[in-house]
């Protein structure tokens, strides 16, 4: 018996990690880990504020409803009309339909910007949060940027003024010798060789660092996680409870089995 | 082999049993609470604003609330002033036995001075009562000084709502929470909740 | 009982046999008194039947079985309405479990011989409960229309398609229209609610009954029914209630605790209960870049894709399922459980559980070269291990069956 849950705890949890390698991230390999903090008031109300600001123009998050965000956040619903909802004459009890008609949309870029409530779901927030992050300069792109997670995407950097220019560059790497350690030359000088591929910002090019950039779109994509099954935190909650609830359970029916079976044993 | 009730094992049932009910009344949740209105439901529900200063003296409107009727009546000031005069007929004539919202506000029952609002929902089955605002005879009344009258079952109701001694009809016409922000009129929500 | 009470079930059981029924079918029916946790995945199948039909139809007050308002009507059950995604996720939960359990049960018929005389009937209806299952499986998976729905839905929708002469005329007929369109969707639903849980019921029903007429088998193959008292009860037996009763409430709450595990923290089963394409709409221009069936399928459709011919693939595919129907005739051990067969099958039964893990997890990820050299590996130990069944249970030598258990 212990055997056979143990063994169901590997295959469901051997599962989980595959599910995790399933996502590769295009030219950027793999995919930045993403570890959602559903809990964080702070950081998902920072993360509406950035998609309303930067995506909601053009994407729709249109399952979800104002009045859910608003309650779900924490966020009085004064505070959350004045700041948040896009669009007079919105009620709360309204899905958020986005800001653009698909059919001026398609003209603009080819396609309809897709809505993203399940953007997350769909591609996993890993596959998001590194997407978010690796725009590069492309000349050759109708938008002047290419992304390293999905070459030829049809979008621009909505977030370029935040972020600055990104560009591919080279970097100097260590040859790594046979035994593991770094190559050197006889003068003991490390051997590197130039290898290119590799996003770089240019400073001050952006309004935000590297770092309080990264933190907008830790925030961003946190909210864009919550907004893709918003009943995910309660859902978790709940769980402890319903575990613990069988545990309890399973302990008493089997203290009965073992009394009753020395009826027969 | 032979089954012996023990204590322990009287103990044990009861315990088992206990956490299983506990556990059932949890499980029910979820398909209880389900049934309830969903946030589309909520959302289609959702208040509902009127511009009234078209409205005749007189003249009775209607509103769809919830996709309920909701009427709204501009009352003249002799109309009102005649309200206490129809209180002998009445069986409730100050809405005690419901609660109300708006009570002892204004003769109209609801926030303003000259505006009645009322679901026009029968309070005996449902039925929608119709507007017969003239004081004359009538086949279900010889001495009908107006008012509302239900055609499904013969409920009587003055021109505020109020309902008559002696008909199905067991309590007055509700109010909804309703509040004016000068010429518009919001139904569905008190002032100040959104 | 009080006299009176007594009195009132006498008056109702002259008039129908329920008390009789009761006593026979549950409170008194004789069951094996020595068995393992392997017996407790039957009483967990109908526990998930029940969690599945009434999940079901709370989920039915929120679907809608149209081709524009099928996808975003999941999302509404899971957003708008109160609890909607518990009910959503026990229902998607409880499909997997369904079929892990009865995967399990039947694998628990395989190694006891469950299905040695009397018991041929009980493993064939039990057979077909699980190709009822699988259909009804199918036809839930293509309900919330998304992109692995229509997808899937269109795989095995095309496999009528390798049928000679009809084929292509009956993929059209299934479909109702050119594309698994609106049309599709609502018979799909009409049979996955309706039509198939009726069957599915009845079903479960015949393979009780059978069950019951013959008597609950043992781990170690031992004929019960022998040996029994001056009432005509097996020696080695205990009544259903309270005795096993109590052994079904423990795996219940031993399930309950995996269930919620899963439930409440890993819905998606890692993209294998709830695949990640079903996230977006269904659209029939663009297929997602790889198509997988859910995992319960995935050791057939490892040996669909090993046989490089349509009808070649659809005709194994099929012969692999049907040669279950037909395990009781090609068992000819004396020994009914694994316990007491010879070496011979102990060899052939773990070669079969490697193989049929091996198409398990074949069937979910892309093609390869060598991929496909083991599906076809797989595929033919599969065939090997029943076709040879008749051959190697007679030829190896058994352990004698003890007389009690």
């Amino acid at each position: 018996m212990k055997k056979t849950l143990l063994l169901a705890f590997l295959f469901f949890g051997s599962m989980e990690s595959m599910a995790a390698v399933g996502a590769p991230c295009g030219d950027y390999g793999e995919c930045d880990t993403f570890k959602p903090e559903l809990n964080n008031m702070e950081s998902l109300q920072l993360g509406a504020l950035t998609f309303i600001n930067h995506c909601y123009g053009c994407h729709s998050l249109k399952y979800s409803r104002w009045g859910r965000v608003s309650e779900d956040l924490d966020i009085p619903e004064d505070i959350f009309i004045d700041n948040l909802v896009f669009g007079t004459n919105v009620k709360l009890g309204d899905r958020m339909m986005g800001s653009m008609k698909p059919a001026v949309s398609e003209t603009w870029f080819g396609i309809a910007p897709p809505d993203l409530t399940l953007v997350t779901r769909l591609h996993g927030s890993d596959w998001v949060y590194s997407y978010l992050r690796t725009f590069y300069e492309d000349s050759s792109k109708p938008y002047g940027v290419n992304n390293m997670v999905y070459p030829g995407a049809a979008m621009p950097n909505a977030l370029a003024s935040l972020q600055g220019q990104q560009i591919l560059s080279c970097k100097d790497i260590p040859i790594i010798a046979s035994n593991g350690g770094v190559r050197r030359d006889e003068f003991g000088n490390d051997i590197t060789e130039k290898k290119c591929g590799y996003l770089k910002t240019i400073e001050g090019s952006g309004s935000l660092s590297v770092q309080e950039f990264d933190e907008v779109i830790f925030n961003l994509v946190n909210f864009m996680t919550y907004i893709g099954e918003p009943s995910r935190s309660d859902r978790e909650r709940m769980g402890w409870y319903a575990i613990l609830f069988f545990v309890v359970f399973t302990s008493f029916a089997y203290l009965l089995f073992r009394e009753y079976q020395k009826d027969y044993h | 082999m032979e089954e012996k009730i023990t204590t322990r094992r009287k103990v044990l049932i009861g315990m088992t049993s206990a956490v299983g009910a506990v556990g059932a009344s949890f499980a029910v949740v979820p398909f209880i609470a389900s049934w309830n209105p969903s946030a589309k439901a909520k959302a289609v529900g959702g208040p509902v604003k009127v511009d009234v200063s078209k409205m005749q003296i007189g003249q009775k409107i209607q509103v769809a609330w919830r996709k309920q009727p909701v009427f709204v009546i501009r009352h003249s000031k002799e109309a009102l002033e005649s309200l206490s005069k129809v209180e002998s007929k009445l069986d409730d004539p100050s809405s005690l036995k419901i609660d109300e919202p708006y009570r002892d506000i204004n003769p109209t029952r609801s926030t303003s001075q000259e505006y009645t609002v009322i679901a026009g929902v029968c309070t005996h089955l449902g039925c929608a009562p119709k507007y017969y605002p003239e004081i004359e005879s009538q086949p279900w009344d010889e001495s009908w000084v107006g008012g509302f009258f239900c055609p499904c079952h013969g409920s009587m109701f003055d021109i505020v709502g109020r309902v008559f001694k002696g008909v199905p009809a067991p309590t007055n016409l509700k109010v909804p929470p309703h509040y004016f922000d000068g010429n518009i009129l919001t139904i569905g929500e008190e002032r100040g909740t959104a | 009982m009080t006299q009176k009470s007594s009195g009132f079930f006498n008056w109702i059981n002259a008039r129908l046999p329920i008390v009789n029924t009761y006593e026979r079918h549950l409170s008194k029916h004789p069951v094996p008194k020595k068995v393992n946790f392997w017996y407790m995945f039957g009483a967990l199948a109908s526990v998930v039947l029940i969690i599945q039909i009434v999940s079901g139809i709370w989920l039915m007050f929120g679907y809608e079985n149209t081709e524009e308002g099928a996808f975003a009507s999941i999302e509404y059950i899971m957003r708008d309405i109160e609890y909607g995604w518990i009910i959503r996720y026990m229902h998607t939960t409880g499909a997997s479990m369904f079929f892990a359990v009865v995967y399990l049960h039947m694998f628990r018929g395989l190694l006891y011989g469950s299905y040695h005389k009397p018991r041929e009937l009980v493993w064939v209806f039990g057979m077909t409960i699980y190709l009822v299952m699988m259909a009804e499986g199918f036809l839930g998976y293509v309900l919330p229309y998304g992109q692995m729905s229509y997808w899937g839905a269109q795989v095995i929708i095309s496999l009528f398609g390798a049928i000679p002469y009809i084929g292509e005329s009956l993929e059209i007929w299934v479909r109702g229209d050119y594309y698994i369109s609106g049309a599709t969707i609502s018979r799909f639903f009409a049979l996955h609610v309706v039509a198939l849980p009726l069957i599915l019921i009845a079903l479960v029903f015949m393979h009780l009954v059978a069950l019951h007429e013959v008597g609950a088998g043992n781990p170690e193959g031992v004929d019960i029914e022998k040996h029994i008292d001056e009432n005509g009860v097996p020696l080695d037996s205990v009544p259903f209630f309270p005795y096993k009763v109590l052994n079904a409430l423990v795996a219940i709450g031993i399930f309950g605790i995996v269930f919620s595990i899963i439930m409440f923290f890993f819905p998606e089963g890692g993209g294998y209960m709830l695949e990640l394409a079903n996230f977006e709409e269904a659209n029939p221009l663009s297929t997602p870049e790889h198509i997988a069936p859910v995992w319960y399928y995935s050791p057939y459709y490892a040996m669909l894709r090993a046989v490089p011919d349509k009808l070649g693939g659809l005709v194994v595919m099929g012969a692999a399922i049907a040669i279950l129907f037909v395990v009781p005739w090609l068992d000819r051990s004396k020994a009914a459980s694994i316990r007491y067969k010879g070496i011979l099958s102990k060899i052939a039964m773990t070669i079969f559980i490697i193989s049929w893990l091996m198409l398990a997890w074949l069937g979910t990820v892309p093609v390869t070269a060598l991929r496909t050299t083991l599906s076809i590996i797989g595929t033919v130990i599969y065939f090997a291990f029943f076709l040879l069944m008749p051959i190697y249970t007679s030829i190896e030598k058994t352990k004698p069956v003890p007389e009690r258990l």
